[in-house]
């Protein structure tokens, strides 16, 4: 028996080095700095409507992942939406499974972590509150409670070191939540005072339910850009130059005007004006 | 030749010495009965016979062939392949908890041994099972199971068992010792039914008067050692203290 | 989203759920009663390395255990991972870390086998390994099938942890949904297919039960 259990975890261990091995084969193969050659792995959180989520047909969708695939369709590429763990992003973009992260991503306070492409859409960090709390103000928010999602803008913004640090330090406690449906659940239950969250995301969860207000003080405003693992600028290069030509030959308008209604108003579009700026720089340098 | 030699036996449990020098010889057909007060090590002896308990010192012969030693270094020694198996297929043994297995039914326990083992042809094992089982009164219990059966049944289950692999020499370990008072005339009467065929039988047993009427020979074991030993009158009549005492003690 | 889609949707993740379960029985069910050899290996060096990697599996959460097989090879080993190898890390790390449990309900019951039993099929001209599968293991299975039964049944919820390496198995197609949707109807809809397939697999199990009560 000894030696039979011997032989059996030999061959496993055997085995399991032959499968990391034939893993390994692969590793130089990227030409064009894509994880999967000719595949565009893109990663996102399926519960992060309008930016990506699951439509009607049961198909990944939504403005990031529109654009996605438009980049694809001039590339050439075939897309791939890779719904993640949003606690598990920065593995997966580390460890190469997903080429990048293009989900309404924030890039302000992320400069060091990430490469960024420009950014596209402006977005604020605001609070979202039952119509009959009373709460009309930031200043209205001392001792509430207060939700904001793991890992997110919101939460960083808010916490220790953050641009909002102070306001967040009035709270009576900044709880964290792992998806909208449960906060906005929480707030109609009286759990949650107020939540803390993307204004596109808010405007998106409003339009769906009834008695939710947005305060008219924003905390912040920033910029969503597409993420690339650290030092990956060529991936980021082509990136660039293709929401370029999208804007000029108008399919960003396009796609932009499916989700007007959606959550994204024009005014939050800021691709023109990045790029703009872009230009102005070089044509300074 | 002898069916079964065992030469000096010794056995030791964390240092108790629970078989102190024994010798004793079974022939063909003969009838042997060990006798002697719980703990003398009569089970042990038994044990040790069909290689269910290794021996520190001595020597084990079957048929002629050594098939158990103790080298001088102190390792006991079975031989290889082919000539243990044949040891062991001389000799049965009849458990005092019969150790019938439950999730067979009584014929597949006796056939699957046959069958599996011997390598018979399923319609000869079921066939002889079926003469055994008439034999032991229990033809129209072959599709039971052993939890339907009661004690003296299951033990004659058991001793049919025993008896399909055909041994030259059967050991019953205190056949009767796990039953109902009531059961044990029914499994005495088959094993008295085993010598009139002239099987070889070596039987532990606590009932004196079964023993007296039924052995050739008769062994008297007590604290590990031989203490008579002879032909049942010789051994029932021979007048040893501690014979007087032991059953002193069996008639209170 | 009409209530055909989520159902469909659903469906569909139902499917990859019953994948991950059904390979994970295959594989840890064997793979267990291997472990619970090693065990109760005379070895005492085998019987260690089994009793550390037994502690691990059931001292730590599932789905660190996943993160692990799956990104191991990359940040330990500098491996690069295939699109095979997600699934296959999700059914290594289920199958791995059931089979730690399992072999633990193999280990108490082979334990507590009468040895008459291992000494009647000695004497009748058994081998060793014909006494482990003709004798013993029917008797063992007998045993600890109850247990097993709970082992299975939490493995059905427990599918649901491969969404950590985001396999979009039934659970995660409910949040999803439930995101797109904001209503918590699908996850009613998931809790009433979890139930079902509960109710399944635990009416099979008392099938099987059944079919071996005809001893005790």
């Amino acid at each position: 028996m000894k030696k039979i259990l011997a032989g059996v975890l030999c061959t496993a261990m055997a085995a399991s080095l032959l499968g990391m091995s034939s893993f390994a084969d692969e590793t130089e193969a990227a030409g064009n700095g894509l994880a999967e050659d000719g595949k565009f792995v893109v990663g996102f959180d399926a519960e992060y409507p309008p930016y990506g989520y699951m439509d009607d047909n049961g198909d990944y969708t939504g403005f990031d992942l529109e654009l996605a695939a438009a980049v694809c369709d001039l590339e050439g590429w075939e897309l791939v939406a890779r719904p993640i763990d949003w606690d598990s992003k920065d593995m997966e973009l580390g460890s190469g499974n997903i080429d990048c992260i293009w989900n309404g991503f924030t890039m302000n306070g992320r400069e060091d972590s990430y490469t960024f492409s420009v950014p596209y859409v402006d977005n604020s960090q605001v609070i979202v509150t039952a119509e009959d709390t009373g709460i009309a103000s930031l200043d209205d928010l001392a001792g509430k409670i207060v939700g904001v999602q793991a890992d997110s803008a919101a939460l960083s913004l808010l916490e220790d070191g953050g641009d909002q640090a102070d306001l967040g330090a009035t709270f009576g406690e900044l709880q964290q939540f792992g998806d909208y449906n449960t906060a906005f659940a929480e707030l109609q239950a009286g759990s949650l005072d107020a939540v803390a969250i993307d204004i596109g995301v808010a405007n998106y969860q409003i339009a769906g339910r009834e008695g939710y207000v947005i305060l008219d003080e924003y905390l912040n405003s920033e910029q969503y850009a597409v993420g690339f693992k650290l030092g990956n600028d060529a991936l980021c290069g082509i990136i660039n130059a293709d929401l370029a030509t999208l804007l000029e030959n108008g399919t960003f308008d396009e796609i932009a005007a499916k989700y007007e209604d959606m959550g994204i108003p024009a005014d939050m579009l800021c691709l023109a004006e990045s790029l703009g700026v872009e230009a102005e720089t070089e044509a300074d340098a | 030749m002898a069916l079964l030699e065992m030469k000096h036996i010794r056995k030791s449990f964390d240092g108790l010495e629970v078989i102190r020098d024994i010798s004793l010889q079974v022939d063909q057909g003969e009838v042997l009965s060990i006798i002697g007060p719980s703990g003398s090590g009569k089970s042990t002896m038994l044990r040790c016979a069909t290689m269910l308990e290794t021996i520190d010192a001595g020597e084990i012969w079957y048929l002629g062939e050594k098939t158990a030693w103790v080298e001088p270094d102190g390792t006991m020694v079975y031989p290889k392949g082919e000539r243990l198996k044949k040891a062991h297929s001389c000799f049965g043994l009849v458990f005092q908890n019969f150790n019938l297995f439950p999730h067979f039914s009584v014929l597949k326990n006796i056939v699957d041994p046959m069958v599996h083992n011997q390598k018979k042809p399923k319609a000869e094992a079921v066939k002889e099972a079926m003469d055994l089982l008439g034999r032991m009164g229990l033809a129209d219990k072959a599709d039971a199971y052993p939890c339907q059966l009661s004690g003296g049944q299951s033990q004659r289950v058991a001793i049919a068992r025993a008896l399909a692999l055909n041994p030259q020499v059967l050991f019953f370990d205190e056949p009767t010792s796990a039953l109902d008072p009531e059961l044990t005339g029914e499994v005495l009467k088959v094993i008295r039914s085993l010598a009139e065929l002239h099987i070889a039988m070596v039987i532990v047993t606590h009932e004196m008067n079964f023993a007296k009427e039924i052995s050739d020979h008769v062994i008297f074991m007590d604290k590990g050692m031989i203490e008579v030993e002879g032909s049942s009158e010789e051994v029932f009549s021979a007048k040893n203290d501690r014979m007087k005492a032991f059953f002193g003690k069996l008639e209170h | 989203m009409s209530f055909q889609v989520m159902m469909q949707q659903l469906g569909s993740g139902l499917l990859r759920s019953i994948h991950i379960f059904a390979l994970t029985l295959l594989f840890s069910l064997p793979l267990g009663l291997l472990v619970s050899f090693g065990r109760m290996s005379k070895n005492r060096i085998i019987r260690s390395i089994v009793w550390i990697y037994i502690s691990v599996m059931r001292g730590t959460p599932l789905m660190l255990q996943l993160l692990a097989v799956y990104f191991g090879p990359f940040y330990i080993g500098g491996l690069k991972l295939g699109t095979m190898w997600r699934f296959t890390a999700i059914i290594i790390a289920f199958s791995v870390n059931y089979a730690a449990y399992f072999a633990e309900i193999y280990r108490s019951g082979i334990e507590s086998m009468p040895p008459g039993q291992y000494e009647a099929a000695r004497i009748l001209g058994y081998s060793r390994t014909s006494t482990f599968f003709r004798i013993i293991l029917p008797q063992v299975i007998k045993r600890i099938l109850p247990s097993v039964t709970n082992e299975v049944i939490t493995l059905v919820k427990d599918t649901s942890l491969a969404f950590s390496l985001a396999y979009a198995e039934m659970f995660t197609i409910a949040k999803q949904i439930a995101a797109k949707e904001t209503s918590f109807m699908p996850f009613l809809a998931a809790a009433l297919f979890y139930y079902v397939f509960n109710a399944i697999v635990a009416f099979g199990m008392e099938r099987i039960e059944k079919s071996l009560n005809y001893y005790t």
